[in-house]
């Protein structure tokens, strides 16, 4: 399965790449990693990391074709260190349900993170966001593992706390006040996304923190209001953000009008770039490297969704979609099928973090949703990102594995 | 031991991100089917892809002169345009900052996807190929458009020439104007890109269709066609006495004669004498909603029927004439009255050809590079907005308004041709009043319908006419 994928996605590969290097390198990463998960004897999910290198070997092509050679080698080099962590990350943890015994260090560990890129020194500030920490030669953002490390927070902490969904609601009018073990950890996170928000001018980071937490407070307690409340409370943050801060103000209305005549060649001439990408697509678009997505400014990481539509299509863009929603789809069984709440809740956020994010850019670049500096899972050029999501492959099936086994024995 | 709820939620949330997954499928259709039609915006750079690679077709002039065309230079091709003058109408081209003018509402046909020709759209869109561009011909004369441009001598203000025959730009100025090749070449385009739109003054502004003003006494064409078909008689007197007040709610305001007249006006002498206490009288006569209905008819506050962006502008801030001081302003060109050259050339052009509004355009046909039209340029249908006798009488008020003894528009004759005309003198709070002139010549037979505006200029309207005699005396070949 492994291999069959892999050889579609080097098969698109060539289409855009002279040299053979990029794909035969991706395909032994591919191949070896199939060979290492049959050595360890992996029994869980066949489909998932197959879908993960094919979205990664469309990422490797859309690399090629829309940014500088040398960010290719970057991608590339990015690839084979993704498929040593994701190795890691199926070797190490020796017992995945041990990681919420240490859930406080965990929280401890993605707060010092958050906050490393405001450090002196290491921090570097990028396009405006401070959100890069300089490690030696590599930038890396640190938002990024933050996620799952957030994940793993709160699938622990949710799960201690679960039982309290028994107890009765206290209500101020119509609406119902979490009990305090919620309370206070949503107005913990809410005080969280604003600040990243305010401080390092990430939106896209805002957003996916908050709409993890919220999604995994649903999944723990069945109860949407808690959830409707704290989407509330980041819509009136936003709000006063979009009046007080002009970084915030200045997305918002890029949003709303973006063809107007004072934004379309300032704040609004990405977005503008990418609909016009969009249009030319067309219902099977203009034929890798036909297109003109180049026009659209750093639309290797922002855009690459854009861009991808506007050389394949409609019809392209909704496969492209179709295998996210397959991904999320795999994932979220895999959590259904999890034997502890904690496993459940833990897949099911992983799931979620590559749902949201996909969603978030999308709907960013097509005008659904104000623009966020988020990555296309995979897809986009980006290392950190890369490495983080498959980590997040790599636990997943983990806890498909030891579905397995406990159904096997 | 899998434990229910959870297992519940997970399945809900799933869900819910299927639907999410559902709307952004939807969201992404709508764009990349452009549903909401941004193919062929002026402001996408692939219509203009080929900028350096290929050359554009080439702009013509009526005469078959070239206005613009490609020049391979050491950095591939590059803009040439013949008459800066022409800058906003013929416009720019930029990869950067987009296109204006005939270059983006052509932008299709000059890159070799006009879509009178689907299959070389095909091939290119779907081989890749690269097809010749298509020539676009325009309906400009040069010997027109250099007159114009001479006479107007970088005064700010506009000039716009039709032939009210087809309604056909032959000539058009705007003031100041830019140097488009610079804008459009990648070496130039960000420092004058930034000197155009840095400039007070909006040198990228066509002010004769985008330009805004009102029109001072200009505009009583309006009314007397209104009036005269709500059944006044232009040759009865009306009684004028400076200054008007039409009764004592008006308290301190009046409405005053230009030349502080008292006795009685026929149509004819009120045109000559521009009279604004009569037109104001007979505004008040027939009503706010026939000055209206006409205003409408005469396409006064709506968006002119153009290929290239043509501006509103207003019949007042409401759109009605709500209150008579109004009305009383309004007949005479002022009140909150605003209006483009063209719009007013338009009026010009519906008297000269007998009461009906031609639909104005610049492109004539697109030509195939082999030379054969591939389609000729359908402007609109004329919509007979008043009668010939409404106009017939206009036209001779308008004639006597020029050559009649002591007629404020003297300056407009041309010896030997019979004008027809009249100007204005706009007041505007900012600072020397608008000089107007609107006319046409022969009047019996009309071959070109002239408006000029010169912004704040100090005698008005008389220093606008004369501008108007030069240019019709081109369009005439005198």
């Amino acid at each position: 399965m492994t291999g069959f994928l892999a050889v579609i996605g080097a098969r698109t590969s060539e289409l855009g790449v002279q040299a053979l290097v990029v794909p035969a390198t991706f395909l032994v990463v591919a191949l070896a990693l199939h060979v290492f998960l049959v050595a360890v004897g992996f029994r869980g999910d066949q489909l998932l990391l197959p879908l993960a290198l094919g979205l990664t070997a469309i990422g490797l092509v859309a690399v090629q074709r829309l940014a500088p050679s040398v960010l290719l080698v970057q991608q590339l080099t990015w690839t084979i260190v993704a498929a040593g962590a994701f190795a890691a990350a199926i070797l190490i943890p020796r017992d995945l349900s041990a990681l919420a015994r240490f859930k406080y260090t965990w929280a401890i560990l993605g707060l010092g993170l958050l906050l490393s890129p405001l450090l002196p020194g290491i921090g570097r500030e990028i396009n405006g966001a401070r959100i890069w920490i300089q490690v030696g030669p590599a930038n890396f953002q640190p938002a990024e593992a933050v996620k799952v490390l957030l994940v793993v927070f709160f699938a622990a902490y949710l799960e201690e706390h679960r039982e309290l969904l028994a107890q009765t609601q206290r209500r101020i009018g119509p609406l119902p006040i979490p009990p305090a073990p919620y309370l206070i950890p949503i107005l913990l996170m809410w005080a969280l996304a604003m600040g990243v928000m305010v401080l390092q001018k990430d939106l896209g980071a805002t957003l996916l923190f908050f709409g993890i937490f919220l999604a995994m407070l649903y999944l723990a307690t069945g109860r949407p209001a808690y959830s409707f409340i704290g989407l509330a409370m980041l819509v009136a943050g936003g709000f006063v953000a979009a009046q007080v801060f002009a970084h915030v103000n200045a997305r918002i209305v890029s949003w709303l009008d973006p063809f107007a005549e004072e934004l379309r060649f300032g704040p609004a001439y990405q977005l503008v770039q990418g609909l016009f990408a969009f249009a030319n697509g067309g219902l099977f678009g203009a034929g890798l490297g036909a297109g003109m997505p180049e026009r659209i400014p750093v639309v290797w990481s922002d855009f690459v969704f854009a861009a991808f539509a506007e050389e394949v299509g409609f019809a392209g863009a909704l496969a492209l979609l179709a295998l996210y929603l397959v991904f999320v789809f795999r994932g979220m069984s895999i959590a259904l099928r999890a034997p502890t709440p904690f496993l459940q809740l833990l897949a099911a956020g992983l799931s979620f973090i590559v749902a949201l994010q996909a969603l978030v850019i999308v709907g960013g670049n097509a005008k659904l949703i104000p623009l966020t500096g988020v990555t296309l899972p995979f897809l986009s050029y980006g290392g950190s990102s890369l490495v983080t999501n498959f980590v997040i492959v790599a636990i997943l099936l983990r806890v498909s594995d030891i579905s397995a086994r406990i159904r096997g024995s | 031991m899998t434990s229910p709820p959870i297992g519940l939620n997970i399945r809900r949330l799933t869900l819910l991100i299927a639907l999410a997954f559902l709307a952004t499928s939807v969201g992404v259709g709508y764009w990349t089917l452009d549903v909401a039609g941004l193919q062929g915006d002026p402001y996408d750079p692939r219509l203009y892809a080929t900028l350096r690679d290929r050359p554009r077709g080439t702009i013509l002039a009526a005469n078959g002169t070239e206005l613009a065309r490609s020049e391979r230079g050491p950095n591939g091709y590059v803009r040439r345009y013949a008459d800066r003058s022409l800058a906003q109408v013929v416009g720019h081209a930029s990869l950067t900052y987009g296109a204006s003018g005939i270059e983006a509402a052509y932008a299709e046909s000059l890159i070799g996807q006009d879509a009178a020709d689907p299959v070389s759209q095909w091939r290119a869109r779907y081989l890749g190929e690269a097809t010749e561009p298509a020539r676009v011909q325009t309906a400009i004369v040069p010997a027109v458009q250099r007159a114009a441009a001479a006479a107007l001598r970088g005064r700010r203000g506009a000039i716009v020439v039709l032939d009210p025959k087809t309604g056909a730009v032959i000539a058009s100025v705007s003031q100041p104007d830019y140097d488009a090749a610079r804008v459009g070449d990648p070496a130039t385009e960000e420092e004058a890109w930034r000197q155009v739109t840095e400039n007070a003054d909006r040198p990228l502004l066509d002010r004769a269709r985008q330009g805004l003003y009102p029109p001072g006494s200009i505009f009583k064409i309006v009314t007397a066609a209104a009036a005269l078909e709500s059944g006044v008689d232009p040759k009865a007197k009306v009684r004028v006495d400076h200054p008007f007040r039409a009764d004592p709610s008006w308290g301190n305001y009046s409405v005053k004669s230009v030349t502080g007249a008292h006795g009685d006006f026929d149509m004819n002498t009120a045109f000559v004498r521009s009279e604004n206490i009569y037109f104001a009288k007979l505004a008040l006569q027939i009503g706010a909603d026939r000055l209206e209905e006409y205003a409408a008819r005469f396409g006064i506050g709506a968006t002119p029927r153009c290929e290239l962006p043509a501006a509103r502008g207003q019949l007042s801030i409401s759109g009605d004439l709500d209150r008579p001081i109004l009305v009383a302003d309004t007949a005479f060109g002022q009140g909150e009255l605003l209006v483009s050259p063209l719009q007013m050339a338009l009026v010009a052009a519906t008297i000269a050809r007998g009461g009906s509004l031609p639909t104005p355009h610049y492109g004539t046909a697109v030509l195939a590079p082999s030379g054969d039209p591939l389609r000729l340029v359908e402007p609109g249908a004329a919509a007979q907005v008043v009668s010939p006798e409404t106009a017939i009488t206009i036209g001779t008020a308008l004639v006597a308004a020029v050559n009649a003894p002591g007629a404020f528009a003297a300056g407009a004759r041309i010896p030997g041709v019979i004008v027809a005309g009249k100007t204005g003198t706009a007041e505007t709070p900012s600072g020397a009043p608008h000089g107007w002139f609107v006319g046409f010549a022969p009047a019996q037979d009309a071959v070109a319908v002239v408006a000029v505006v010169i912004e704040n200029s100090p005698k008005g309207g008389e220093d606008a006419a004369p501008v108007g005699a030069a240019v019709l005396r081109a369009a005439l070949g005198r």
